[in-house]
Order: structure tokens, then C-alpha cells, then sequence
């Protein structure tokens, strides 16, 4: 029978055990590096070292791990932070980069296939939509629960999650009915 | 216009499985080094210290002197006040004990925040 997290994370607890912990990134470790991926615009090196520091902390944290919520959100709430906190380093949550956007928004650009257009246009949205989508849309996430990961009201998480929906369709139905 | 369960399915599966390629590798190498000391040694040195210290205040206290005159003092009281006595401790004790097991029980919590 496979361990649930909650297993993997009392094991670490109890006897400090690594192993346990390893696979509990094996299991995230793609929906992390995933998230951070959209959330940095793809940017895939950038992504990796914030996923790393976001496991690190989240197992010098364990012990504040209380079992209220999945796992799953603490660890992405985590994760999240890691990235604001570079973002705000990086001044990147001031504005988007228009001229970046606009070379984005170029049809030239748009590489074909309903996926990466997808992606494409998701990586259009702004950074509150963007990360609403990701988190509710993509992953499955409950509104409630996106709204502890991002730590913002409930209302929000729905309008954003709303607003960037909308404009994935409208994006998506411009380019075509894939 | 594309509906909302068809765009989240769209976008779930837009979204590849990063293959690990090292990853796990790297934040494991990046971790603090586990404690070294196993918990029955930890166990061990506490109950060490218990007895030592229970030993040396036995000693200080004049080969335990206070418990004697305790227990002649207690033995002058009505059964049924040390009964009554015996029963409060167990309750306090018993409080203690369930407090510290809800806190420490993600699932006896979840049950006790549930509304009917």
C-alpha cells in the first residue's frame, strides 16, 4: 500500500527520516517546478532553483505542518512565496514587461498546436490571473484552498480565476477552434 | 466558445509531467544533515537525568523525609476525601490528555471542527 503524504511527512517527523522526504518531492516535484514555471514565464532555470528553495524550506519547516490543509497547499503556498519574495527582488511584480509582451502577442510567435497555445496564452495573463488559473484550473485546486496558497480573499481568488478564464477563451477563440 | 470544464481539461492537459532528470537529487544534496542521534538514545539520556535527578533530591531532602510525614498526614483523612482526591486527579489528568491528543491528531481535530 503506498503511503499517503501525511505518512511520508510523520515519518520525517518522528525519526528525521530523508528517504520519506525525497519521495514526497518526487511526488510534487513536477507540479512545483510546473507552477513556478508559469509563474516565472517559462523561465525554466529560474523555476528549478525556486522549486529547490522552496522544498528546502518547506523541510526545515515540516514541523509547522499541522495537517489542516493537503500537503499538496501548504507546499504550493510555499513555493508561492519563494517566488514573490524573488519577484519582489526582481522589482517583477511592479508591471509586466510591455515590450516583452508585445513580441508575445505576435502571431509570428505563436508556435501551433492547441498545447502551446495554450501555454502561450497563458502565459500571457497577468501575474494574479495567471496564478488563479494555474492553481484552480490546471492543478485542481478549490477556490478556498487557492486562496490560502496565494493568501488573498476567497472573492479574489473567484474574480481572478473568472477574469482569466474569459480571457483564455476569447484569446483562444481568436486564434481558431482547436 | 470553449466551456469552462473543457478549457480546465484543455489546460490540464497542456501541462507536461516535468520528468525529475536530478531534481530530487539536488534538494536532497541541499538538505541539513539529519540528526545523528537515535530517538530510543534521546529517550534514554531523559530518563537518565529523571532518575539522577530524583536520586539527588531523595538525598537532599533527608532520605526523603517530606514523603513519609506526606503519606502519616494523608493517612489521617477520611476514605472518602482521598477517594474524592484520587478521582479529581484523574480527571485534571485525563483533560490534559485529550487536549494534548486533539492537538496532536490532524483527523480527531478535523472531527471536532465538523458542524451538524
Amino acid at each position: 500500500m503506498e503511503l499517503t503524504d501525511a505518512d511520508l511527512v510523520a515519518r520525517v517527523l518522528a525519526n528525521d527520516d530523508q528517504h520519506a522526504f525525497g519521495e514526497l518531492v518526487r511526488r510534487h516535484q513536477s507540479s512545483v517546478r510546473g507552477l513556478l514555471r508559469q509563474l516565472t514565464r517559462t523561465d525554466i532555470a529560474l523555476a528549478d532553483d525556486l522549486a529547490q528553495e522552496a522544498f528546502l524550506r518547506a523541510y526545515k519547516k515540516l514541523a509547522s505542518f499541522r495537517g489542516e490543509a493537503r500537503f499538496s497547499t501548504w507546499l504550493y503556498r510555499i513555493a508561492y512565496n519563494c517566488f514573490r519574495e524573488d519577484a519582489r527582488k526582481r522589482k517583477e511584480l511592479v508591471g509586466v514587461d510591455e515590450e516583452q509582451l508585445q513580441a508575445e502577442r505576435d502571431p509570428q510567435t505563436v508556435d501551433a498546436g492547441l498545447r502551446h497555445d495554450l501555454m502561450h496564452a497563458l502565459s500571457l495573463l497577468p501575474l494574479n490571473e495567471r496564478t488563479a488559473v494555474v492553481l484552480c484550473c490546471q492543478n485542481g485546486f478549490s477556490h478556498d484552498e487557492a486562496a490560502r496558497v496565494l493568501e488573498i480573499p476567497l472573492g479574489t481568488v473567484k474574480t481572478n480565476v473568472l477574469r482569466g478564464r474569459e480571457k483564455l477563451k476569447r484569446t483562444l477563440a481568436a486564434w481558431g477552434p482547436n | 466558445m470553449t466551456d469552462d470544464e473543457t478549457l480546465d481539461r484543455q489546460l490540464r492537459e497542456a501541462m507536461p509531467y516535468i520528468d525529475d532528470e536530478g531534481f530530487t537529487a539536488r534538494v536532497m544534496a541541499s538538505l541539513p544533515a539529519a540528526r545523528r542521534e537515535p530517538r530510543w538514545l534521546r529517550a534514554m539520556i531523559l530518563l537518565g537525568l529523571g532518575i539522577l535527578g530524583s536520586g539527588v533530591a531523595y538525598l537532599i531532602s533527608g532520605g526523603g523525609r517530606f514523603i513519609r510525614e506526606g503519606m502519616i498526614q494523608l493517612s489521617d483523612f477520611p476514605i472518602w476525601l482521598l477517594l474524592v482526591f484520587a478521582f479529581g486527579c484523574g480527571l485534571v489528568v485525563g483533560a490534559f490528555a485529550v487536549i494534548a491528543a486533539v492537538r496532536k491528531t490532524p483527523e480527531v481535530r478535523d472531527v471536532a471542527r465538523l458542524r451538524f
